[in-house]
């Protein structure tokens, strides 16, 4: 579950956020440049809002009032970075275990084998086709069992065929893990199929529309 | 007095001002690199000076600091060490000139590591100091070994600071651009040459050295990891 309510000033608009959302996936959909990232990245702890409150579960991880602020290590947030962000120098096993405690090679297996991309186990990234990237980076950020997992477009950076099938894969990724799900995007046909909920931003606001 | 000694000892100097100056120099430029660090740019601006400075320049500032009057000198002499005309003030001299090289290198490798990637570690919950050994120093790595190669080579042809501040005596601290001058001094044209001829190797070498990291940086990550070879050709 996650309650968020603040603010933050972007060089050209402010971004004026009120998010709730519980076990279920809600779609971020605006145009590029319309601070859905930033909202991400302010959720995450890698960016910091200007005044506001964030709660994930019944843990609070940013408060103005209260001058809390965790760190990103500290709140358990699984984040699909738009491109990825893997580790080019390290194998999939290793982008995985690197997650995990003590590195456990063993368990880093078993995230690869869920996504069915175990048999790529020692392969770098630079060697990996766009949907087993995406199901890497999926793995690696459940890896760290998250309160939360935040998705940054994460089908732009795939052709069109591969595209249809991860969104099936996501569907059914949605159910099973039944986890709280923000995924951003500006694609609109997008937004429709995965999400149970749509929240357009637009001018900074986010609003809701039932799809 | 037999070429060798020169030519180990250039060595010797070598290595240890390398080995002194990629810690200094990769410690700084991490730390400079990374936060708000107050009055930034005097330091930055301290540790390029010599690169500036006439060498000689450099060395004389370093007797000062170190003689027997200097500030950094008392406080050694308190201790019982003295390091002015010893090996010791050489590999001195060459950790202030070869210093910028080194930090320039590191900080440029450091900052071209792309931050996403240590975003993503951080989301993933390693601490920062897990983040700089596992994520970005293997990538910064080429560039860092760049910073070594040149810094190194900057080492060994030390020369002006080095005369300064552990003068040139031989089976001391009389390193190779130093033998080579005295020699050619002296007209002793056969010894000349042989410094010559070692130069030319070794600075070939850190060409070498220089162009792989280089030309590893630049290939696109598509390797696999270590051991992979056990594996066969399995692709």
């Amino acid at each position: 579950m996650i309650r968020a309510r603040f603010t933050k000033a972007l060089p050209l608009f402010e971004l004026d956020v009120d998010l709730e959302v519980d076990g279920s996936t809600a779609i971020l959909w605006g145009e590029s440049g319309s601070g859905k990232t930033t909202i991400l990245e302010c959720v995450a702890g890698l960016a910091r809002p200007d005044e506001g409150e964030i709660r994930l579960d019944d843990r609070l991880v940013f408060s103005s009032s209260e001058g809390i602020d965790l760190p990103p290590q500290e709140r358990r947030v699984g984040y699909v970075f738009q491109d990825y962000a893997l580790f080019p120098h390290l194998s999939a096993e290793g982008n995985v275990a690197l997650a995990l405690q003590r590195r456990d090679r063993g368990r880093a297996r078993e995230y690869l084998e869920r996504f069915g991309i175990a048999h790529l186990a020692r392969r770098r990234p630079g060697l990996l086709s766009g949907g087993e990237r995406q199901r890497l980076a999926m793995a690696r950020a459940l890896a760290v069992e998250p309160r939360l997992l935040l998705l940054d477009e994460p089908f732009s950076a795939l052709d069109h065929a591969t595209r249809e099938e991860m969104y099936t894969e996501f569907l059914r990724l949605r159910e099973r893990i039944g986890m709280t799900v923000i995924l951003v995007t500006h694609n609109r046909a997008e937004a429709e199929a995965l999400g149970h909920r749509i929240l357009e931003l637009r001018e900074g606001k986010l609003a809701e529309e039932r799809p | 007095m037999s070429p060798l000694g020169p030519i180990l000892l250039s060595l010797r100097v070598a290595v240890v001002a390398t080995t002194v100056t990629l810690v200094v120099g990769l410690g700084l430029a991490r730390l400079l690199g990374s936060r708000a660090v107050p009055l930034k740019f005097l330091w930055e601006a301290l540790i390029l000076l010599p690169m500036v400075f006439p060498p000689t320049i450099t060395g004389y500032l370093l007797l000062i600091l170190f003689g027997r009057r200097g500030p950094l000198g008392k406080l050694l002499a308190s201790m019982g060490m003295q390091v002015v005309f010893t090996w010791a003030a050489a590999v001195i001299a060459s950790v202030v000139v070869s210093l910028p090289l080194m930090y320039q290198n590191c900080k440029a490798a450091l900052l071209g590591v792309d931050g996403r990637l240590e975003d993503a570690a951080r989301t993933l919950g390693l601490s920062e100091g897990r983040i700089f050994r596992r994520v970005t120093l293997p990538l910064s790595l080429p560039g860092i070994l760049a910073g070594v190669a040149l810094a190194f080579a900057r080492a060994l042809g030390e020369f002006g600071a080095t005369l300064m501040i552990a003068g040139n005596i031989p089976g001391r601290t009389q390193t190779v651009p130093l033998a080579l001058y005295s020699a050619v001094e002296g007209g002793r044209t056969a010894e000349a040459n042989l410094y010559l001829a070692v130069t030319t190797v070794l600075a070939f070498a850190v060409v070498a050295v220089v162009g792989l990291g280089e030309a590893r940086s630049r290939r696109p990550r598509r390797g696999r990891d270590r051991g992979d070879a056990a594996f066969g050709g399995r692709s």
